[in-house]
């Protein structure tokens, strides 16, 4: 049997193309697992040389276009994914270089070891300025990023205790920025005694991050947020314990990838079209679809509308999933977003478009609409539909 | 917990009570359509202590050597506890008798994220797990069916209003709602769809109670004139809801900004002042309708802030602070006890009023529905006259 090309592509990628299509035909599910898994071996594009992260909208615009672009497909989404997990905002960082050395990291390290990003993470200047480690001094800790590192970041609220958020602010003391660069200020670094998870020493933060990546509950923590991210909503106890144990083995998110996408489970029927697709996944698979080469200006009004501005995620939390995405304002832009996607669209390959958009899978009720409409019309029917909004 | 009531307080303290009634006389004017309440959540927990600030307690100054706010420029409308300087509008509310102050509210065990917070708040379970919202189960406490039961101004539902019915809807600008003609096609599939099992019927369901409201709401048009700035703004499509009498049982918004981990005195000042002249003029303007029998406001954060204040110029998370009731129904003036800043738990207030008391005095003396579901069998406060 082929494998389900489009079903893979959704979800490790932002969609599928037409040509994807043909790219992926006859490849048997390994091995169209492992093409996807390769492109993570792919070195990071350089910014272009006219790149100017302060030019308004320039970091969004340059990432939707590397979204749409497909080159290191796996490697994006993972880099979205990572950008909700450790949700940062430029609304309190102010500085759009910040967060694009920041998405430079998720996407350089994304797929690598978690300890390694953890431990990048922990020294990132957008992140030191968005919870506060300029203000974290010996004797006088700040714990916002103790806390948010083991209640949203690697543990998961409930595995840590009010003990655990105060020693790791200590151990992060001095742990800081100058201007765009992480540096540790001797000065300001608590060298006392710390107990943190049942280590006791002079702990500093990368004691921290390495205590936190070993403990089981940080790799059930993990497993769960990619398998609702990649998989399914709600994933079973026994998926969560498969891909948690790569992560306990090996610590490699690539692994924990492989796993995710060669479960059984994975491709069942009922596991596809299950995720509601962000804003953002929406937009991203309408332009693929429809042969846009770059993010039209128009795409980051419709974003805002629909609610996910990239780099603005709403708080430290990370984004919401499933039908939060679907308030009444955003179901209606994205029905208008369907209609400006199609009129880009060549239309003497409005077959193909809807083909690929729809798996060739039309249900009874979208097959009749389809049926009554043409050309462009028929386009912007396939993905302003309900069954389009699902990845 | 030693909750008291406001008048245990007043005759322990013997504060003396500036303005208000204490017993507002029933009111006269006639009640035209459905309660509303407008839920507003400043995000982040906002600074309790600075913003009903206990100016007799010489610990205030103590646990605050730099931010506490200078004893002149405090407005003193209390014998223990006056405003920060910038609310001038608070103040006008307090003297034009539309504003209640809840003091010391909290819950057992607080917990110092904000999410956890949040959702505790929300959801105003402090032990069980966050499935509904309390107003949520305020509207489900009411039988009339209706297209549209409550609004939240923001791009996803707060959980305060998850309901287990239909009917509540998200909103940030009236023009969005607009279906253009040649999206219709694409509209009905969502109705048609409702059946569908899955995800694909959770997104058609989703997305036709999300089309049928937009087309209502579409026709609405913003309220003109004050208040304005972003929270002002929020303020008039809510007064454009409440005019248009759209029949709405809640409304919810948030305004942010108020986690003031650093040098949070400019910030912080110029967030209190949005909040008390926008809702000052708000207010005005809903008497001005004739509607403000029918609407009460509820300010609340997901915590107060440490007492202590840090060394960054700031405050952490702490547990307890005031809650704002303005309305032309509420009984103004300080309800609840100002926790004490002599007895604090591991450096946090401890609170003397259970938000669930609020909750249940808004469910059932404003609402006017069975106030068990959100009151948690805690006695509700004497809010509502």
């Amino acid at each position: 049997m082929q494998a389900p090309v489009g079903h893979l592509l959704r979800r490790a990628g932002f969609g599928p193309r037409p040509d994807d299509l043909d790219a992926f035909a006859g490849l048997t599910w390994k091995a169209a697992v492992d093409r996807v898994l390769a492109e993570l071996d792919a070195t990071a594009p350089e910014d272009p040389k006219d790149f100017d992260a302060y030019e308004p909208g320039a970091i969004q615009d340059q990432w939707l276009n590397r979204m749409i672009s497909g080159e290191g497909r796996l490697a994006e989404r993972l880099a979205f994914f990572w950008h909700g997990h450790f949700a940062t905002s430029n609304r309190k960082v102010q500085d759009p270089a910040l967060m694009w050395s920041q998405y430079r990291l998720f996407r350089s390290k994304g797929g690598g070891t978690f300890t390694e990003l953890v431990g990048g993470v922990c020294k990132d200047v957008a992140m030191i300025r968005w919870l506060d480690g300029n203000a974290n001094r010996k004797g006088v800790a700040n714990e916002n990023y103790a806390r948010e590192l083991q209640e949203l970041f690697t543990l998961g609220i409930g595995n840590y205790t009010e003990q655990d958020v105060r020693e790791a602010a200590r151990a992060f003391t001095g742990w800081a920025s100058r201007h765009h660069k992480f540096v540790f200020k001797e000065r300001f670094h608590d060298h006392g005694d710390k107990t943190f998870h049942g280590h006791t020493g002079d702990l500093d933060g990368d004691d921290v991050a390495k205590v936190l990546c070993e403990l089981p509950a940080c790799h059930t923590f993990i497993a769960t947020k990619l398998l609702r991210f990649f998989t399914h909503p709600e994933p079973v106890a026994a998926e969560v314990r498969e891909v948690a144990d790569v992560l306990a083995k090996t610590g490699s998110i690539r692994d924990a990838m492989r796993t995710i996408f060669m479960a059984p489970g994975f491709v069942a029927k009922e596991r596809r079209r299950a995720l509601v697709k962000s804003p953002v996944e929406f937009a991203v698979g309408v332009l693929r679809l429809v042969g846009a080469k770059t993010a039209p200006i128009w795409v980051h009004g419709a974003l805002e509308r629909m609610g996910q501005i990239l780099f603005r995620p709403p708080s430290v939390k990370g984004w919401t999933s499933g039908a939060g995405w679907l308030g009444s304002a955003a179901v209606v832009e994205r029905l208008r977003l369907a209609n400006k996607g199609a009129s880009l669209a060549p239309e003497e390959h409005a077959d193909a478009i809807i083909r690929c958009a729809l798996d060739d899978e039309l249900t009874p009720e979208l097959a009749t609409a389809s049926a009554a409409a043409t050309g462009k019309d028929k386009i912007a029917l396939a993905l302003g539909s309900p069954e389009f909004q699902l990845a | 917990m030693d909750r008291r009531s406001f008048l245990t307080h007043v005759a322990a303290s013997g504060a003396v009570i500036a303005t208000p009634r204490l017993v507002r006389a029933a009111s006269d004017s006639r009640v035209t359509g459905a309660p509303t309440v407008v839920l507003i959540h400043l995000f982040g927990g906002n600074d309790g202590l600075n913003t009903v600030i206990p100016y007799q307690d010489p610990q205030y100054r103590r646990l605050r050597p730099t931010i506490a706010v200078p004893d002149n420029q405090i407005r003193k409308v209390h014998g223990e506890l006056g405003f920060h300087p910038s609310l001038a509008g608070f103040q006008s509310l307090w003297e034009r008798e539309r504003l209640a102050v809840v003091n010391g509210v909290g819950y057992p065990q607080p917990s110092y994220s904000h999410f956890r917070s949040t959702e505790i708040w929300h959801s105003g379970l402090p032990d069980g797990l966050p499935k509904s919202g309390w107003l949520g189960r305020v509207i489900d406490a009411n039988p009339k069916q209706r297209p549209i039961r409550a609004i939240a101004l923001a791009r996803e539902r707060p959980l305060a209003l998850q309901s287990s019915r239909p009917g509540v809807v998200t909103l940030t600008s009236f023009e969005q709602f607009r279906i253009p003609a040649e999206l219709e096609a694409a509209a009905k599939l969502y109705e048609k769809q409702n059946g569908a099992k899955g995800a694909l019927g959770q997104v058609a369901r989703a997305g036709a109670g999300a089309l049928k409201a937009a087309k209502k709401i579409a026709a609405l048009k913003t309220h003109r004139g004050p208040p304005y700035g972003a929270l002002g703004n929020r303020l008039r499509q809510v007064l454009a809801l409440l005019k248009a009498d759209v029949d709405l049982e809640a409304i919810q918004l948030g305004y942010g900004g108020f986690d003031t981990h650093a040098n949070q005195a400019g910030s912080h000042a110029n967030l209190l002042a949005q909040v008390g002249s926008s809702l000052s003029t708000y207010q005005r303007v809903l008497d001005d309708l004739g509607i403000a029998d029918r609407v009460l406001t509820i300010v609340f954060s997901e915590f107060g802030r440490r007492p202590g204040e840090n060394r960054s110029g700031g405050t952490d998370h702490g547990s307890a602070g005031p809650m704002f009731v303005v309305g032309k129904r509420v009984r103004p003036g300080m309800h609840g006890a100002q926790p004490s800043l002599d007895d604090l738990d591991r450096g946090n207030l401890k609170y003397t009023t259970d938000f669930r008391a609020v909750y249940g005095a808004v469910a059932g003396n404003f609402m006017k529905v069975d106030p068990k579901s959100v009151s948690g069998g805690i006695k509700p406060l004497e809010l509502i006259g």
